[in-house]
């Protein structure tokens, strides 16, 4: 029999631990599993250290610091998720490991065990596919950082039954965070909408006659975006949202809304990727 | 004193413009039609965001009712800069500009120089927008120019996926504010706009370029062909109760 109070988070990396974190602040417990004791030494630690800044700016109390943290627990053996509720896995983007994975999942844990994937761009159709019970398979995608985004799409691929949406939906919500019911396409809901936004001004900057300051000011100061979609790209990562757009425009069977640009993809093969490498469409000075 | 200003057209642009230029101090007059513009005026805005014969014949005639103004700044949503400055025999005084309801909410505006336009058309262009409190924005030239391209393009796409049944219009609209932390969800934002606004910047693209990455939604062009164009007539993705009424 599965526990209804404990949630079981695969991969310990910031998406990871961001879940795991979520979900004990949300009075659940956790059981955050990777391969290596050092990815879980530095995904517990993330987790610590926030709560702790938290008990430090007063949202919380001593009291609900060691409760919160006592409810976390990491794991290097898969059975430690043997009988939790529900599994999240935010491993690696790729479809083999996630698809092995699955298949483990569905070996380990009990039965009425719901296994998730926090995939923002692959098929929750073919992850379920793995699977003898494709039925308690979902797609539950978090934003980064999971902690601050309210967003949690919960997808509902091809073979999912009904009862599991219904079930993850209820416990995104006692997450604290807000569930929206997306089907399993392509992006979902957010990755697909948001596409032209870097996309179409992408576009614009490669036809020349605008610079990325221009273009980023405009959307800031007419549109009222928080950002302008040149320095929001320099904060996700270029590498990131560069294969994010590939995947999606490989799954669309390359429809030509979701051309990646060449002039995206340049920065990218050059290693200039944003905040993080010190360049990307601005320079960091790094 | 400013210079005097006309604002051409029947739309909440225009009404947006009047209110902005008239709080601004400046001297402004409202005009269905070229023929009514008085000829004195120094500066026209053509607020017309589609509508082929109806704009064409606009430039046309300002022509000839007010030849001595120093600028005809319009509404390039649809069309590009150059292409509405070829409708007049004056192009060297058309400069485009391309934003969304509610101006008020715009600190920038963007224009644009079509191929023939003069550098005192643009200069004059600037002064008005500046002249208003806002800042401007030079930008190349093309159907919506950047912020109206860029969110008519994520409307469609929300449009699309709303049709595929992917989720609600509701749940779209509060996916987007919350997982991007844009200012308004794309449905409701598009409602607030005028869907026909939005289908004249992406149809104005799909011509202008001939790319089919700017194919219009099917949902978007039933919306717009059925009238149900947004908040100012009560429905458009959503429903929004009698015009003007703010239970929405």
């Amino acid at each position: 029999m599965a526990n209804e109070n404990r949630i079981g988070v695969i991969g310990a990396g910031t998406m990871g631990a961001g879940i795991a974190q979520v979900a004990v602040q949300g009075g659940f417990e956790a059981v955050l599993y990777d391969i290596a004791q050092e990815f879980l030494d530095r995904g517990l630690g993330r987790i610590r250290g926030f709560i702790e800044r938290s008990r430090e700016k007063g949202n919380i109390d001593e009291d609900q610091e060691r409760r919160i943290l006592s409810r976390l627990k990491g794991s290097l053996a898969l059975e430690d998720l043997a009988d939790a509720t529900l599994v999240i896995e935010a491993a690696t983007e790729n479809l083999e490991i996630k698809r092995e994975l699955f298949q483990k999942l569905d070996a380990t844990c009990a039965a009425e065990t719901l296994l998730a994937t926090n995939t923002s761009s692959l098929s929750v159709t073919a992850i379920g596919g793995a699977v003898k019970d494709a039925s308690r398979v979902l797609g539950m995608h978090f934003f980064n950082p999971a902690p601050l985004m309210a967003l949690v799409e919960v997808v509902q691929g091809e073979l999912t039954s009904d009862a599991t949406v219904a079930k993850a939906v209820d416990i995104v919500g006692r997450f604290g965070k807000t569930p929206v019911r997306a089907k399993d396409t392509p992006g979902f809901i957010v990755n697909r909408i948001a596409r032209p936004f870097y996309n179409e001004a992408l576009r614009i900057l490669s036809e020349g006659g605008v610079d990325v300051g221009t273009v980023d000011r405009v959307m800031r100061q007419a549109g009222g975006f928080r950002m302008g979609p040149f320095e929001l790209q320099d904060l996700i990562g270029i590498d990131i949202n560069f294969t994010a757009t590939e995947t999606l425009y490989r799954a669309f069977f390359e429809d030509p809304r979701f051309r990646p640009s060449p002039l995206q993809q340049k920065l990218y093969l050059a290693g200039h990727l944003g905040r993080k490498t010190g360049k990307g469409f601005y320079d960091y000075g790094a | 004193m400013g210079p005097s200003l006309a604002i051409v057209g029947d739309n909440r642009m225009a009404e947006d413009w009047f209110h902005l230029a008239r709080d601004g101090g400046l001297t402004v007059h409202r005009y269905g039609g070229a023929a009514e513009v008085d000829p004195a005026t120094a500066v026209v805005v053509d607020t017309l965001p589609h509508g082929l014969e109806a704009k064409k014949r606009l430039l046309e005639d300002l022509d000839g009712t007010v030849p001595g103004a120093s600028v005809v700044l319009t509404s390039c949503l649809r069309w590009s800069a150059t292409t509405i400055a070829c409708w007049s025999r004056r192009p060297e005084r058309v400069v485009g500009f391309a934003t969304f309801h509610p101006l008020a909410q715009r600190d920038v505006i963007e224009l644009a120089r079509g191929l023939d336009t003069a550098d005192e058309a643009v200069r004059a262009a600037e002064s008005l927008v500046r002249g208003l409190g806002k800042e401007s924005a030079l930008v190349k030239d093309a159907p919506g120019l950047v912020f109206p391209r860029i969110l008519s393009l994520i409307i469609n796409e929300a449009a699309r996926s709303l049709d595929e049944g992917i989720a609600t219009a509701e749940e779209i609209d509060i996916a987007l504010r919350l997982g991007t932390n844009y200012p308004q969800g794309p449905l409701r934002w598009a409602d607030e706009i005028g869907l026909d606004e939005v289908l004249a910047v992406v149809e104005g693209l799909q011509e202008e370029t001939g790319d089919d990455r700017y194919r219009p939604a099917p949902l978007l062009k039933k919306l717009v062909a059925s009238g149900r164009l947004g908040e100012a007539v009560g429905r458009g993705f959503h429903e929004h109760g009698e015009p003007g009424d703010d239970a929405a």
